[in-house]
């Protein structure tokens, strides 16, 4: 498989508190990888990183063979990198059709593809479709994330970050959201996915990390990860993981 | 009694449209960047010189002087944010900007000072004299151009952000600058821009208002101390609050003229802002949100 994204021996910090270290990862062409981790464990800055919001003070990183490590945020959307951020931060007082639109601002010059491509995310959610018209800041938390979702793929992204999608939702509507990432997957763009919600993520992706107070402390296939004696003590109670995998991939 | 009413009711709405042109540019830019921009009164002096120079020294039109007013203006804009704000923001402070509006202020007054002087000029218009008549109503065919070029330039500005990709894209950096990063928006070439429409409108606004100014250097101060009321009143960064409240703000100054005592306009304005203040700290027009989560 050909890598899509790498980063080599990241180091961030906001201000002068270092936040993150040597922090080395790779994501390539079609997968699902995950980062797992405790509050504060530096997942968020991370992607963050990924995306330009925050610039890092040493290290590299690559994206489709192209050095993007002090490419602003704005210049990596067009490459093809889209951040659904924790907390899903849409424009609350954009109607939820205009939020979608500034997904698409790359292809602001081409009014049918963003038609299309706005046809495209009601199909992948209905609700939305009724929501149109209305400000973002008065829909429900889920609907919430169904158009951060929907607005990250408005840019067609090679590279979807997702911070926490299940964060304050219900089980169903997780179940909802984890089985659209899936398919999106499947339909071709690589996922990096952030989650405290360790039993899901492990159970969605393919690899993954696992952060601690800013380091990466364990990786590999998630199979593995599951078996891991400190990743079983820290985020999953023994007996659920199983269940939950056959759930979530049915 | 009521032909008064009628009277005042027209002039106020004529001064506050000039209020809305100039406020709204303070209400862009507090939107964008959460920061008073206390040069955007220079920029309204500035506006109203260049239409004056350009009728008077060069023989220019009025008609035309108010576009060039308008491009001086987001000229200015453009120089100043380029060349202080924006490195300013670079370095990452909050305050700095914002002591430098006022550097910034005080250097454009003292420089119009040193090259017009601190002899009011007077700066007449061709359609000042004409007055237009209906029933027992009165007024010039100034005020009617103020009212159609106020009004054609409010809505333009309306459809730009509430129609086209760059309004919205202005509106989501008002909202949340990173965010809007990630949609692939740059937030510098959008601040940028806000400058340009803001002080393009403060330059217009000066053209429309120096043949009702003491025209001076310190012009623009008596009307930016009106427009930051207006701003606060309308709650900052609300444009349609803003539009609301300058007019409001012009037929109180022009009934108090008449009912009241020219001296109160002051007074009365700035009671109405504490008020304000104090039972409605949101403005006007509260933006209308519900948290859910
Ligand atoms: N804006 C900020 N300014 C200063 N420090 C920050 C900021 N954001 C995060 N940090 C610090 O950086 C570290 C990593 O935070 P981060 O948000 O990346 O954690 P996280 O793994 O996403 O946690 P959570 O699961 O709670 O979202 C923490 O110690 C946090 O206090
Ligand atoms: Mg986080």
């Amino acid at each position: 498989m050909t890598e899509l994204l790498a980063t080599d021996g990241l180091e961030l910090a906001y201000g002068q508190t270092p936040a993150c270290r040597d922090i080395t990862f790779h994501v390539d062409d079609g997968e699902i990888v995950t980062l797992i981790g405790a509050n504060g464990a530096g997942k968020s800055t991370t992607l963050r990183a990924i995306a330009g919001a925050l610039l890092p003070r040493a290290g590299t990183i690559r994206f489709r063979g192209q050095d993007i490590t002090r490419l602003p945020s704005y210049e990596r959307t067009r490459l093809g990198i889209a951040l659904v951020p924790e907390g899903r931060r849409v424009f609350p007082f954009l109607t939820a059709r205009e939020n979608l639109e500034l997904g698409a601002f790359k292809y602001r010059n081409d009014k049918a593809k963003v038609r299309a491509l706005i046809d495209k995310v009601f199909a992948m959610f209905p609700r939305l479709s009724e929501r149109a018209s209305q400000n973002a800041g008065t829909l429900s938390g889920g609907e919430q994330q169904m158009l951060a979702l929907g607005r990250a793929m408005m840019s067609e992204p090679y590279l979807l970050c997702l911070d926490e999608p299940s964060l304050g939702l219900a089980p169903m509507i997780v179940q909802d959201i984890f089985r659209t990432i899936r398919s999106i997957n499947t339909a071709g763009t690589s996922v990096l996915l952030v989650e405290q919600n360790a039993r899901y993520a492990l159970a969605t992706a393919s690899r993954g990390y696992v952060l601690q107070t800013g380091s990466i402390i364990a990786s590999g296939p998630c199979a593995t990860l599951k078996e891991d004696e400190r990743v079983r003590h820290a985020y999953l109670g023994r007996s659920a993981v199983e269940g939950v995998s056959e759930r979530v991939s049915r | 009694m009521l032909t008064v009413l009628l009277q005042q009711g027209i002039n106020g709405i004529v001064v506050g449209s000039l209020y809305v042109l100039v406020a709204l540019g303070l209400t862009l830019i507090y939107g964008v960047l959460v920061q008073i921009n206390f040069a955007h009164a220079d920029i309204v002096t500035l506006g109203a010189f260049a239409a004056y120079f350009f009728t008077h020294a060069f023989g220019g039109s009025y008609l035309a002087s108010i576009g060039i007013a308008l491009v001086v203006g987001g000229a200015l804009g453009w120089l100043i944010n380029a060349a202080i704000f924006a490195p300013l923001r670079d370095r990452g402070s909050e305050l700095l900007p914002l002591i430098a509006t006022i550097g910034v202020s005080i250097m454009l007054q003292n420089a119009m000072l040193a090259w017009f002087g601190p002899i009011p000029y007077a700066f007449d218009t061709p359609y000042s004299e004409h007055v237009i008549r209906i029933g027992s109503t009165f007024f010039t065919v100034q005020s009617v151009l103020i009212i159609i070029v106020s009004t054609t330039t409010i809505g333009l500005l309306y459809a730009f952000m509430k129609f086209t990709f760059l309004g919205k894209a202005l509106r989501a950096v008002s909202q949340d600058r990173e965010t809007a990063g990630l949609m692939g928006i740059n937030p510098n070439y959008l601040i940028m821009l806000t400058f340009v429409i803001a002080s393009a409108l403060a330059g217009m606004g000066g053209a429309l208002l120096g043949p009702v100014l003491v025209m001076t250097p310190f012009a623009g101060t008596s009307v930016i101390v009106k427009a930051f009321a207006i701003v606060i009143i309308g709650g900052f960064g609300n444009v349609e609050g803003t539009i609301i409240a300058g007019l409001l703000v012009g037929l109180i100054e022009s009934y108090t003229t008449q009912f009241l005592d020219p001296g109160l306009i002051d007074i009365v304005v700035f009671a109405l802002l504490l008020l304000m203040l104090a039972v409605r700290p949101t403005g006007l027009i509260a933006e209308k949100r519900e948290e859910n989560v």
